[in-house]
C-alpha cells in the first residue's frame, strides 16, 4: 500500500477528499455514507442470475426492483389506525352532541379524550417517522393541494387543535361551553378527513397495489376506521342508548369494511403479480387475518346481549381486525414495489384497456 | 425554456465516465462496493448517492443491423428525467422540490424534512432517502454548473455523446434525425421514450428522454408511467362520498340508539 493512501483513509467520507486540499462545497457534500448502504441479500439474489440465459419472452432488468419501496417505518401503518379511532371517533362524538347531548354525555366527553390524545399521538408518529424529525414544521410552510401529505399536515393540525380544545374548554367558564361544542363538530368533520385522506395519501404513490385501488383506498380507510372507532368505544363502560349507537355504528362500518376489503382485492387480482402480495407472505397473513377478525367481531355483535365481556371481546376483534387491515396493506404495497413485474404488467395491461376503448 | 438531457443509448459504449464525473463533480459519497453479478453492473439502480447509472444488459438477440449471431449489447445511461408533471415534486409536502429556472426539478437540502413522501411518488424509483439523515437525494441537472452557464458533468464527460445537454425543444429535433438515421442504416428498433406529452401523457414527456433499442422494461423504465397525482381529484371525492356515508352513519346510529332505548323504558 502507498504511504499516502492511509492518511486518504483516515478521512474515509467516502469520497477520498483530503480536506486540506479540497473544498467540500458539492451538491452532496452534506451525505454521510455508511458502511453498507446495499442489500446484501439481494446481491446474493442477482448473483444467481445467468443475466444472458434470462427468458427473453418477458425481460426485466435482471429482476431487479424498477420502483424504490416506500421507506416509511411501522409509525405509519400505525398513524393509520390510531388517526382512524380519533377522526371516526370525533365524527361519532359530535353526532351523539348534536342529537342527544343529555343522554350520551358520557360518549361526547370520551370521543373528545379520545380525538385529543389519539390526535397528539398521530403527531408523534409521524414526526417520528420523519429523517429530519426537528424539520416537522417544514410540513406547514406551504399550502399545496396537489400533495395529500401536506393536506394531511394541515388537517391533522386543525383536527388537534379542535380535538384538544373541545376537551380542555368544558373545564374553564361556563361561557367556554358552546364553544367547545363548536370545536367537537369542527373536530369531527375534520376526523372524517384525518381518515379518509390516509387512502388517498396511499394512492397518490407509484406503488403499483396502491396506485391501483385508488378509489377503494378512501372508503376502505374510512370504514376500517368506523369499525376501529367503534370497537375502541367498546372498551368503556357506556350507558345502554350509547352502547346500542356504538354497536350500530361499528356493525356497518365492519360491513362496509370487509366489502371494501374484498372489492380492493377482486380489483388488484385483475392483474395477477399487483394483487399477489394479497394473497402471499406475511402482507397476505394481515389480509386475510383481517378478513377473520372482522366477520368474527361482526357476527358477535349480531348475537343478542349487551354484556360487558361481550362488548370487550367484540372491541378487541375490532381493533386487531383494523390494525391488521393497515400494516396488512402497508406490507403488500411494500411487497408490490419489490416486484418489478408488478409495475410494468399492470402498466402494459392498462395500455391495452385504454387500446380497446379507443377502438370501440 | 428547459434545459434538459437526450440520452442515446445506441451511442453508449458503458465506460461509466458519466456516473465518475456526477460523482466528482457532486461530491457523492460510495455506495459501497459490491460484486452484483448483473454483467458489468454494480451500482444496480439510481439512488441517494447514485445520480447516473449504466445498465448493461447481454441480450440472446440480436441488433437488426448488426452481424454478431443470436447476441446484442444494450447500454444505458439512466438518470432523473426531470419529469414535465413530476411525481416527487407534486407530492412534496413542504415545497423542498421545486421547479428551477432552467426547468429542471431540484431539492433543497436545507427544506427537505425527510418525510420519503417523494420516494413512493416516483414512477420512475428515481428519488431515495439517504440512510444517514433520511433527506432525499437525487439528480440536480447540475443546478450549480448552469447557473454558471456550463454543461453538466455528466455530459461533459462523455466520450461519445451519448449525453446530450441542451434546450429540451433542440435535442427533440435532434433525437427525432437520429431516429430517422438509424431507421435507414437498418436499426429498425430505434425509438424515442418519454420525449413529449404525446407518447408519454402519464408524466407530460420527460426532460430527459432516451432513444432506446427494445422495450423500456429491458432497461427497468416503465412502459407507461403516470404521475400517481393525476388521479388525485378521483381519490379525493372518493374519500369525501365515503366521509359524508360516514356521517349519515353515524347520525343514524345516534338516532336510533336514542330512540330503540325510550321505546323499551
Amino acid at each position: 500500500m502507498s504511504e499516502k493512501l492511509p492518511a486518504l483513509n483516515a478521512v474515509d467520507d467516502g469520497r477520498n477528499i483530503d480536506p486540506r486540499l479540497g473544498a467540500l462545497l458539492g451538491e452532496a457534500a452534506q451525505q454521510t455514507p455508511l458502511a453498507t448502504k446495499h442489500d446484501t441479500e439481494l446481491h446474493a439474489k442477482t448473483f444467481g442470475n445467468v443475466p444472458s440465459r434470462q427468458s427473453w419472452t418477458s425481460p426485466t432488468y435482471y429482476d431487479h426492483p424498477m420502483l424504490h419501496q416506500p421507506v416509511w417505518v411501522w409509525s405509519i401503518p400505525a398513524y393509520f389506525y390510531v388517526g382512524g379511532v380519533a377522526g371516526v371517533g370525533a365524527m361519532l362524538g359530535a353526532a351523539a352532541q348534536l342529537v342527544a347531548p343529555e343522554a350520551m354525555q358520557s360518549l361526547v366527553i370520551r370521543s373528545r379524550w379520545v380525538a385529543m390524545v389519539g390526535g397528539a399521538m398521530s403527531s408523534a408518529l409521524l414526526i417520528y417517522d420523519l429523517g429530519r424529525p426537528e424539520r416537522f414544521l417544514h410540513m406547514l410552510r406551504v399550502f399545496r393541494v396537489r400533495s395529500p401529505m401536506n393536506m394531511g399536515s394541515w388537517i391533522l393540525t386543525g383536527f388537534s387543535s379542535a380535538a384538544g380544545a373541545a376537551a380542555i374548554l368544558p373545564f374553564g367558564p361556563r361561557l367556554f361551553r358552546p364553544l367547545a361544542n363548536v370545536c367537537g363538530v369542527v373536530a369531527g368533520v375534520l376526523g372524517l378527513g384525518l381518515s379518509g385522506y390516509t387512502g388517498v395519501l396511499l394512492s397518490q404513490t407509484a406503488v403499483p397495489l396502491w396506485h391501483r385501488s385508488y378509489k377503494i383506498t378512501p372508503l376502505l380507510f374510512l370504514a376500517s376506521g368506523t369499525a376501529a372507532a367503534a370497537s375502541f368505544f367498546e372498551f368503556f363502560p357506556l350507558n345502554e342508548r350509547e352502547a346500542s349507537a356504538v354497536q350500530r355504528f361499528g356493525l356497518v362500518g365492519k360491513i362496509v369494511e370487509l366489502a371494501a376489503t374484498l372489492a380492493l382485492e377482486a380489483n388488484a387480482g385483475r392483474v395477477e403479480r399487483v394483487g399477489r402480495p394479497l394473497k402471499q407472505g406475511f402482507s397476505g397473513f394481515l389480509w386475510n387475518g383481517a378478513k377473520v377478525l372482522t366477520i368474527a367481531s361482526a357476527l358477535l355483535s349480531l348475537l343478542p346481549g349487551k354484556s360487558r365481556p361481550k362488548r370487550v371481546a367484540e372491541g378487541i376483534l375490532g381493533s386487531a381486525a383494523s390494525a391488521c387491515l393497515r400494516f396488512g396493506i402497508y406490507y403488500a404495497g411494500k411487497a408490490s414495489a419489490r416486484d418489478p413485474r408488478a409495475s410494468f404488467e399492470q402498466q402494459r395491461a392498462s395500455v391495452a384497456e385504454s387500446a380497446s376503448v379507443d377502438v370501440a | 425554456m428547459a434545459n434538459g438531457f437526450f440520452t442515446d443509448t445506441s451511442l453508449c459504449i458503458g465506460c461509466k465516465a458519466c456516473e465518475v464525473a456526477c460523482k466528482q463533480w457532486n461530491q457523492l459519497p460510495d455506495d459501497g462496493y459490491h460484486f452484483t453479478g448483473m454483467s458489468y453492473d454494480n451500482t444496480l439502480h439510481l439512488g441517494a448517492s447514485t445520480w447516473r447509472h449504466v445498465s448493461f444488459i447481454e441480450r440472446p438477440v440480436a441488433l437488426n443491423g448488426q452481424d454478431a449471431g443470436a447476441f446484442s449489447w444494450l447500454m444505458s445511461s439512466d438518470v432523473c428525467k426531470h419529469c414535465a408533471r413530476a411525481g416527487c415534486l407534486e407530492n412534496c409536502p413542504t415545497g423542498a422540490i421545486i421547479r428551477t429556472e432552467f426547468g429542471s426539478v431540484y431539492v433543497q437540502p436545507d427544506i427537505c424534512n425527510g418525510c420519503g413522501y417523494c420516494v413512493a411518488g416516483c414512477p420512475f424509483g428515481v428519488i431515495d432517502r439517504s440512510p444517514d439523515d433520511g433527506r432525499a437525494w437525487k439528480c440536480t441537472l447540475c443546478y450549480d454548473r448552469q447557473k454558471d452557464g456550463m454543461h453538466p458533468a455528466c455530459a461533459k464527460a462523455c466520450p461519445t455523446e451519448s449525453i446530450k445537454f441542451g434546450e429540451v425543444e433542440e435535442l427533440k429535433r435532434v433525437a427525432k434525425d437520429r431516429v430517422e438515421k438509424l431507421h435507414q442504416q437498418g436499426v429498425t428498433e430505434a425509438y424515442l421514450y418519454g420525449e413529449d406529452a404525446r407518447s408519454q401523457p402519464g408524466t407530460a414527456g420527460l426532460n430527459a428522454f432516451f432513444l432506446l433499442l427494445d422495450r423500456p422494461e429491458v432497461y427497468n423504465l416503465p412502459p407507461d408511467p403516470e404521475v400517481p397525482t393525476l388521479k388525485g381529484s378521483k381519490s379525493w371525492i372518493s374519500a369525501g362520498l365515503a366521509a359524508i356515508g360516514v356521517t349519515a352513519l353515524a347520525f343514524v346510529s345516534v338516532v336510533l340508539g336514542n330512540r330503540s332505548e325510550k321505546e323499551s323504558s
